[in-house]
């Protein structure tokens, strides 16, 4: 047969038009796209068996649970997790990227003195030997733990001292401290109970307290409904997001907070609002109108307002001793829906002065602010995950980062009842690491380690009888045959929490408190305790429009 | 059965924390890049702050989450896309962006009336070790294409595979949550079957507080948005990147 050119086209034609109904070129274009936008220098996402486990969060002392997705043993992803009895799967936006920080490159990866590059052993040996000239002072940002037991054994064994930074939720109780001799750390607020809540500039909606706590309880009970059942109320100068949210907005001049806590109370016992007698304020109604900014009558508006709904109680952002006296006077302190008693076990602790004076040596653990920076002539050891910059340390001293350190979590600042639970150790640190209790624990032998206190404390549950065990099903302690099995549940992210306290107390006020002048209101970022956010934050802050990066104040 | 996957943002309910954007930037490996700006970033799920217009006292603000509309109808991006990148989902009616196909010519972005659209300028990049803490479960994607919510295809993929193990054809929704939905605190998001008049979420689309973006231009989104304010219900006649200005106009409301 004979092949002509007109066949020789004929047939390719064919075959051209053939080849295209036929999923060859399709595949090969998608093959070839595929390929093309694959490079080898784009990063892949590692694999291997991909598993959850349950924990904690550290980066503050909210321990909110979490759920941690890990892949060939990294982990990949951070969830709330919803058996958790308090935040119930809510955490702050924080928390999302906080998988990432481990990588950030801010880590500090060796031990740095005045910026060079030492060892572990020479870090030893110098705060051994300013141990041994004068007295040491150790400073706590998240005491109650185990750790905190390890610190302040060690500073009582030297005849130095042991201090703690305050949350901003404890640095507002410090007031009813010193009015009725309760611990401040034994107190919490029962907003469960409240019906009316007078925020005096405290962001309540963004980042106070354990962040899920109230703002589900918020979005349960008062989120878009006229008539709530939670009255919010924000005294706040700006519209915050907490103030764009709540049921009343009060706009009042910068500062003049303490100045309206005064004039409400003036106007409840002018008009008898209140069963209780108690100091009158000294301001007159026109003095704080002219401070807040809002006329008399407004002020008794807002009085007869906060007074329509009870339970009330009035929430500070620091230690403002007129917003404590209001809850005096409102009766709020020691009372259901108010400041109650969650506990009767702790000590009275010396929260720690930004100036420190005739130390030899001061040790800042890994859960002291970032941005808390003593004044003193010490040498400075601090213990941290990540180096931030402009910590003025003698000593950097690197700490496990996140999920990486064994640690008990004992009850959040805000809490009305005891929680106590326990973080494991998930993933291994890529660097030599120690926290400050080992580091401790290598200078003197005879401190007990973490691991033997939280074993302790688990033996005293166990053998309490008392509160139960939150995870999928509560569970009483009761229903543990064993220590062990308690220890067990506990570190596979069981929460035990103890009944709340039947016990009251109460705060003797002699004389209405001077005026105090409020401090700026701090939100989830400003209470983390790490120099650094996780990487993502950048979506909060860079990437779109949402939020002001001076709300980044820590970081 | 083919579902219509959707959701309901109740705006009342939101305080503009931003866990969402966070959660979905982490879910879907979105590098956080010291570069990216308002203007470049990519947020998926992006957050907006908006006012009543008003100064003082007076004023009010309301967060909206704006993310794909998921478009039920002429659906703005896949009719221009030259490439058939865009392509909705029958099955699931979700609007699904093929990175590979995509060639990065951003019409799909002009197109979109919702500004839900993000061009991937830079290659992704983490630094060194960061890789590890990547979701498997989602690819990076190079530069030059052109990104957005899929509400979370991954997870929908891990909710298939559940029930394909277990021998069932369909999924039980409890098994699909997106990444948005399970960070959000206050239960603002809500997500669903709109395909199935007995989810509540198809129930709480109908309720009188609930409305969409830009209803007027007929796409059906399959996001709707609720709230009890006037003033914010009427936000949502204007263009989603200018919606304080439309605002301004109701103030009075």
């Amino acid at each position: 047969m004979k092949v002509t050119r007109r066949d020789l086209l004929v047939w390719s034609a064919g075959a051209a038009a053939g080849l295209m109904v036929t999923p060859v070129p399709w595949k090969l274009l998608d093959d070839i796209s595929i390929w093309s936008q694959n490079w080898g220098w784009i990063p892949q996402p590692s694999h291997g068996p991909v598993d959850v486990k349950q924990s904690f969060c550290t980066l503050c002392p909210r321990g909110c649970g979490i759920k941690v997705r890990m892949a060939g043993g990294w982990p990949v992803g951070i969830a709330g997790s919803a058996t958790h009895p308090v935040n119930r799967g809510a955490l702050c936006p924080l928390a999302f990227g906080a998988h990432q920080l481990n990588w950030d490159p801010k880590r500090l990866r060796a031990v740095r003195h005045h910026g060079n590059p030492a060892s572990w052993e020479d870090a030893r040996a110098a705060f051994a030997k300013c141990c041994n000239e004068g007295p040491v002072v150790i400073v706590d940002g998240h005491p109650g733990r185990a750790a905190s037991v390890v610190l302040e054994k060690f500073a009582v064994n030297r005849g130095g001292q042991y201090r703690v930074v305050d949350s901003t939720e404890t640095d507002a109780l410090r007031p009813y401290e010193k009015w009725s001799g309760v611990p401040a750390s034994e107190l919490g607020y029962d907003l469960e109970n409240a019906q009316t809540i007078v925020s005096f500039g405290t962001p309540l909606l963004d980042g106070w307290g354990i962040p899920g706590q109230f703002t589900r309880l918020w979005a349960e009970q008062a989120a878009g409904q006229n008539d709530p059942q939670l009255r919010l109320i924000q005294v706040e100068s700006e519209l915050s997001r907490t103030a764009a949210r709540a049921w009343q907005w009060v706009p009042i001049h910068a500062g003049a907070e303490s100045a309206l806590a005064s004039g409400i109370a003036r106007v409840l016992l002018e008009e008898k609002l209140v069963a209780a007698r108690g100091p009158v304020p000294l301001m007159t109604l026109a003095e704080v109108a002219i401070q807040t900014g809002l006329s008399p009558d407004a002020i008794r508006d807002l009085t007869r307002s906060i007074m329509a709904q009870r339970p009330v109680v009035a929430v500070a952002n620091d230690a403002d001793p007129a917003i404590a006296a209001l809850n005096v006077l409102l009766g709020a302190v020691g009372a259901p829906g108010g400041i109650v008693r969650r506990s009767k076990s702790s000590t009275l602790q010396v929260v720690a002065d930004s100036v420190i004076p005739n130390a030899r040596a001061v040790l800042l653990d890994s859960t002291v602010p970032w941005d808390f920076v003593p004044k003193t002539d010490a040498e400075v050891f601090r213990f941290a995950a990540w180096d931030a910059g402009l910590s003025k340390a003698d000593w950097l001293l690197p700490a496990p980062g996140f999920l990486e350190d064994l640690t008990d979590i004992p009850s959040a600042p805000s809490l009305p009842v005891d929680t106590y639970a326990v973080a494991p150790n998930l993933v291994r640190a890529p660097h030599p690491v120690q926290n400050a209790a080992q580091f401790l624990a290598s200078v003197n032998s005879s401190l007990p380690t973490v691991e033997q206190i939280i074993h302790a404390r688990c033996d005293n549950l166990f053998r309490s009888r008392a509160g139960r065990l939150s995870g999928l099903q509560p569970t009483p302690v009761t229903s543990f045959a064993s220590c062990q099995k308690l220890e067990e549940e506990l570190r596979n992210g069981g929460v035990w929490m103890a009944e709340p306290l039947t016990e009251s107390f109460r705060c003797e006020l002699k004389q209405w408190p001077d005026p105090f002048v409020s401090s700026r209101p701090e939100g989830w970022s400003t209470s983390w305790t790490s120099g650094v956010l996780p990487p993502l934050a950048s979506k909060l802050y860079q990437e779109s429009n949402l939020r002001d990066a001076r709300e980044r104040r820590n970081a | 059965m083919s579902a219509r996957y959707g959701m309901v943002i109740d705006l009342d309910r939101c305080t503009g924390c931003g866990a969402c954007m966070v959660a979905c930037a982490a879910e879907n490996n979105v590098a956080a890049l010291p570069q990216a700006t308002a203007r470049t970033g990519l947020t998926p799920m992006l957050v907006r702050k908006v006012s009543n217009g008003m100064e003082g006292g007076a004023r009010r603000e309301v967060f909206i989450p704006i993310m794909c509309m998921h478009c039920e109808h002429d659906t703005p991006c896949v009719r221009v896309c030259p490439q058939q990148a865009v392509e909705v989902d029958k099955a699931t009616g979700i609007v699904m962006q093929v990175p590979q196909r995509c060639l990065g010519c951003r019409y799909c972005m002009t197109a979109c009336p919702y500004h839900a659209r993000y061009f991937n300028w830079w290659d992704p990049s983490w630094p060194s070790g960061m890789e590890k803490s990547l979701n498997p479960g989602v690819a990076t994607r190079m530069r030059g294409v052109v990104e957005k919510c899929n509400l979370c295809h991954a997870r929908l993929h891990s909710a298939k595979e559940k029930a394909a193990a277990q021998g069932k054809r369909e999924i039980d929704l409890a098994d699909y949550v997106p990444a948005c939905l399970e960070a959000c605190p206050t239960g603002a998001i809500r997500f669903g079957n709109l395909a199935d008049p007995r989810d509540p979420v198809t129930q709480e689309s109908h309720s009188p507080h609930a409305f969409r973006l830009l209803a007027r231009i007929g796409t059906e989104p399959k996001v709707y948005y609720k709230s009890r304010k006037a003033w914010v219900r009427a936000l949502a006649e204007s263009v989603s990147g200018r919606a304080s200005e439309a605002a301004s106009e109701v103030k009075n409301v």
